[in-house]
Order: structure tokens, then sequence, then C-alpha cells
């Protein structure tokens, strides 16, 4: 049987459209880190604070729980802007053990296996493959960050006695834009760093000491040099004084340490400046062969 | 039971130590090897000479009046306390230790060393070696290079400090502290990169153990290298804020009673370590 006018003949049916290829990554970026049992453990784990938060605010409500529980003391039991930073520490800390578990497993495996040149040779683009990514490692922390933290908000609004929810508004906003500036970072960060190690193992250390490191290094500077700057190292300081400014929180522990608001937000943006030129320079469809 | 301790004796004699010597000395300079000149390790130098740069900062920039000594004394054992055994140490040897065995796993070249006529035990000890020989090397300079950059700037006072007060004394202590933290969290590490694919989430629990510590039972703090090590501090420094409030206050141990119960929980860990090599199995295509 002769073969002929088998030419190339461009696809004419219908083609996805160019912001929906991204959601196409997400998706997939999403299966992978929820197919893992410790993401769902660590979930599971993050939602535990919340169980005892949540007693919180109903001994706070209920005046014959308290009585019974509390012989009537209130005292701790004020459910205020503090008390819903506390809240918002605790899941924000939880969600940095989550983007270092799920963040490496969203690309360290496209890198290490040299998946990047396959995957960016369909029509996406360098970008859209990181936001791709993004989408999913974001939406998996806003699972334990500003949801269950409105979960809770809406919660005290409908157990007080009285009219509570539309008086504290700023203390909802608060938590909005507190957590969802936090996992922000998180996600360039533990994207970034995850495609600069190729190792999964080393990716989980590396996040938690990017976190932690400069916090003792800005320790060091405020110490030996006397000077206040060193905190814009500290990441827990400069994210705890974000937060409370955003909720309208009283002073937290460490009043000696403030900075400007500007300043952390400069820094924030100068550091989320820097992951993204690391991604910019990593992910690349090449790949290296060394021999 | 003479006669036991005579078999034992002569077990122990006919066993080959000459040759295990020579591989185990051959196997941890290769493993140096890796472990300090590679462009892999350079951030374990950050992590250990940070602090030295920025003490060096302080000593070009600032002035140093004698009564700022007993200030900057302080801060050292801070930097020790806060930023070596629960930062610099602890992360460097999870980076060094857990590269060891697992590091190997994942590079597929673990099956080279086991396929080849060396005792397993003798593997591990020698891998062993080789990070404590490079966690030693990069943070005790460091801590030298603190230490003498720290008084440097106070000429003659701080020569008298050092030499004829107890600066030496301090020094010492210092690297009696990092020498138990490194073979320490060394130790802990090595076992669970060989028990855990991804050994993090592991260590990062005994980051949080490790920092939860002071506010633990007494009892409970005993299971901890870090309480070990506080004890054997020459000068403490309390936590601040709320953590100072809820620290438990645990009587005073002797520095060699300290020092013997962390090698105690070295030799321990070590030794299952040893019996967890002998059944260690490699499938690649689940790393």
């Amino acid at each position: 049987m002769s073969v002929y006018k088998h030419d190339y003949r461009a696809y004419t049916g219908k083609v996805t459209p160019l912001w929906a290829r991204v959601l196409v990554l997400a998706r997939y970026g999403w299966m992978d880190a929820w197919s893992s049992k410790i993401t769902v453990g660590l979930f599971t784990f993050s939602l535990l604070p919340l169980i005892v938060f949540m007693i919180g605010i109903y001994l706070a409500n209920n005046p014959i729980a308290r009585a019974l529980i509390m012989k009537g003391g209130q005292e701790g039991l004020a459910i205020n802007a503090r008390y819903f930073m506390i809240v918002l520490q605790f899941q924000s800390w939880a969600a940095l053990a989550l983007t270092s578990w799920v963040a490496p497993r969203l690309i360290t495996f496209d890198l290490a296996d040299d998946a990047l040149p396959i995957l960016l040779s369909h029509p996406i683009s360098r970008f859209g493959y990181v936001f791709g990514k993004f989408i999913a490692l974001f939406a998996s922390l806003s699972l334990v960050t500003w949801v269950p933290c409105l979960l809770l908000f809406a919660y005290q609004g409908y157990s007080s006695t009285q009219p509570w929810a539309a008086g504290n508004l700023r203390i909802a906003a608060g938590l909005v834009v507190g957590a969802v500036i936090w996992i922000t970072f998180l996600s360039i960060l533990g994207l970034a760093l995850s495609s600069w190690v190729k190792w999964r193992v080393l990716a989980t250390g590396i996040i938690f000491a990017a976190v932690f490191v400069p916090s003792g290094v800005g320790g060091i500077v405020s110490a030996i040099l006397h000077t206040k700057w060193g905190s814009l190292l500290n990441l827990p300081v400069m994210m705890s004084l974000l937060w409370q400014r955003l909720l309208g929180a009283p002073d937290f522990f460490w009043t000696e340490a403030t900075l400007p608001t500007s300043a952390i937000v400069a820094m924030l943006v100068l550091a989320c400046a820097i992951f993204a030129a690391m991604l910019n320079a990593r992910i690349r469809a090449r790949e290296v062969v060394r021999g | 039971m003479l006669e036991k301790a005579a078999m034992v004796r002569s077990y122990l004699v006919r066993q080959p130590w000459g040759l295990w010597w020579m591989q185990g000395w051959r196997l941890t300079r290769i493993e140096v090897r890796r472990n300090l000149f590679s462009w892999k390790a350079s951030w374990i130098y950050f992590l250990a000479f940070i602090p030295t740069f920025i003490i060096f900062i302080h000593l070009v920039v600032e002035t140093h009046p004698s009564i700022a000594m007993a200030d900057d004394t302080n801060i050292l054992a801070g930097i020790v306390q806060f930023y070596y055994l629960r930062l610099g140490v602890f992360f460097g040897c999870l980076g060094i230790f857990s590269r060891l065995i697992r590091g190997e796993m994942i590079e597929r070249s673990l099956h080279y060393y086991l396929l080849s006529p060396v005792r397993r035990e003798v593997l591990l000890l020698a891998k062993f070696a080789a990070g404590s020989f490079s966690a030693l090397l990069l943070f005790g300079s460091a801590i030298i290079a603190d230490f003498a950059l720290m008084y440097a700037g106070y000429g003659a006072a701080g020569r008298d400090f050092i030499f004829n007060g107890p600066g030496l004394g301090q020094l010492q202590a210092y690297l009696s502290i990092v020498i138990l933290a490194c073979l320490g969290y060394g130790a802990v590490f090595l076992l669970l990169s060989m028990i855990f694919r991804n050994p993090t989430p592991a260590a990062m629990l005994v980051l949080g153990w490790e920092a939860i510590n002071p506010v633990l039972p007494s009892l409970l703090q005993k299971i901890s290298v870090a309480s070990y090590l506080r004890h054997l501090m020459p000068v403490n420094v309390p936590g601040e804020g709320i953590f100072a409030l809820l620290t438990v206050q645990t009587e005073p141990v002797s520095g060699w009673a300290a020092a013997l119960g962390l090698l105690l929980l070295i030799g321990a860990v070590l030794s299952y370590s040893c019996y967890r090599i002998r059944t260690l199995e490699i499938r690649y295509t689940t790393e």
C-alpha cells in the first residue's frame, strides 16, 4: 500500500485557552502533593491546634461551660485580636512544615529526572510552569492557614452573644492578608530552594534552614553590632510584627525589636525577588550531561 | 567466668584489626575529601563561619573599651548556646551525616561499598569518623576564630583575660561542647538517615524537641543532646520572654557526668546503627 499525503497538518480542534494551561499543571501538582500519606498526616496534624482554639471560643462564649470547667474565671479567654494572632502563628508554622514536604515533591522530581525539557516542549511558558506549581502549593497552604482561621472567626461571630463579627472585621481582613503574605512567601521560597537542590531529602532540610538560620544570624548581628536591623533577617520576628499590626493586636514579647512596616515589606519583596531570580536561573529547558 | 573471659579475649585477638583499621582509614580519607573539598559542601562553611565574619566586622568597626568585655563574653556564650548548638551544628550535622548513607543511596553508589569485602560495621564507623572529623574541623576552627576575634580588639586586657583569667577555660569548654554536639547530633542523624528515606522530618522533630526541652520536666530533659551540653556551658545565658518563665531548672550536673552521659548516648546510638546496617537493603527504584 502506497503511503502519501502524510504531510504535516496543524491541529484544527479546540485549543485549551492560554490561561487554562497553567491550571493543568496546577491540577497535576495538587494531585502529586496530596498523593503522599505524609502530606495528609501533616495536614491532619496542623488542624489539631484548631480544635483547641475552637474549644477556647466555645468556653469563652458559653457561661455554663465556663462555670463548670473554669469556675467562672475568664482570664486568658478573651477572644480578641491577640487570640487570633496566636491562631495565625500556630497555623503559619504548620504551613512551613507542609511547605518543606510539598514544595520539593512538586519540582525536584522534574529536575532530577530531567523532565523539564519535555514539559517545556509543550505549549507552556517557563512562567506558566512555575505559576502552575505555585498555585498547587498556594492552594495546599491555604487549607491550613487563612481558610481555617476564617472559619474560626465565623464560629466566634456565630457563638458570641453580642454582635461581634461586624465590629471586628479588621481581624478577619488581617487574618487573610497576613496569611496570604506568608504563604506567598513560603511558596516562592519553597519552589526556589527545591529547584536548586536535586535531592528531595536535602531540599526539605534547606527550607527549614533558610527560615531559621538567618534568624540566628540576625540575632548575632543585633547583639554584636548593637542594632535593631539584624531583626530584618529574623523571619519569625518580622512576620510576627507584621501580623500584629495587620490584626491590631497589642505588643508581644519583643518590644525592643520593633521595625518599621515599610522595612519589613521591603525585605520580604527583596527576598521574593531573589527567589524569583533563582527560579529564573534554574527553570530552563536544558539537560546537563557530565561525563 | 575466667574461662569465658579468656575465650572472649582470644576471640577478639583473632580478629583482623589491622585490616579493619586500614580499610576504615582509607574510607575515612575518601569521605573527608568529599565532605570538605566539594562545591556542594560550601554551605557548611557558611553555617560555621558566618558568626566569625560578623565578629570580624565588630572588631574592625567598633571600639573596645575594657568595660564592654563582660558584655562580649555573654554575647559569645549566647552565640555558642543559641546559634551553634541549635542551628549551626544542628543543620551542619544534618547535612553532613544524612549524606553519608542516604546520599549514597540517592546517588546509587552505596552498593559499590556493600559489594566490596569490607565489614558493614567498619564502613559505618569509618563514615561516622569522616563526618565527625569534617564537622569538628569546621565548627572547632570557627569557635577558635570567634573567640580570638572577640577578644583581639581589647589588646592587653583581652590577652590578660585569656591567659591569666578564665578565657582559656571558657574556650576549652566551648570546644568540648562543640565536639560533643557534633558527635551527638552526628550519631543521631546517621541513624535517622538509615531508618527513614527522608530523615529531615524526623530531624525537625528532634529540633523541636531540643527547643522545648528546657520547659519539660527534668526526667524528659535527659533524653536530649542539648540538655547535657547546657551543663557544660561556662557562661549560662538564660532564655528571654515567655520561654524564660516556663524554663524548668534542673539540678546542676558536673561536667564529667554530663559528658559521660552524652558519650553513653552516642555509644548506644552507634551500636544500634551497627546493628541496623547489618540488615540494610537498598531498593534504588524507591529512592
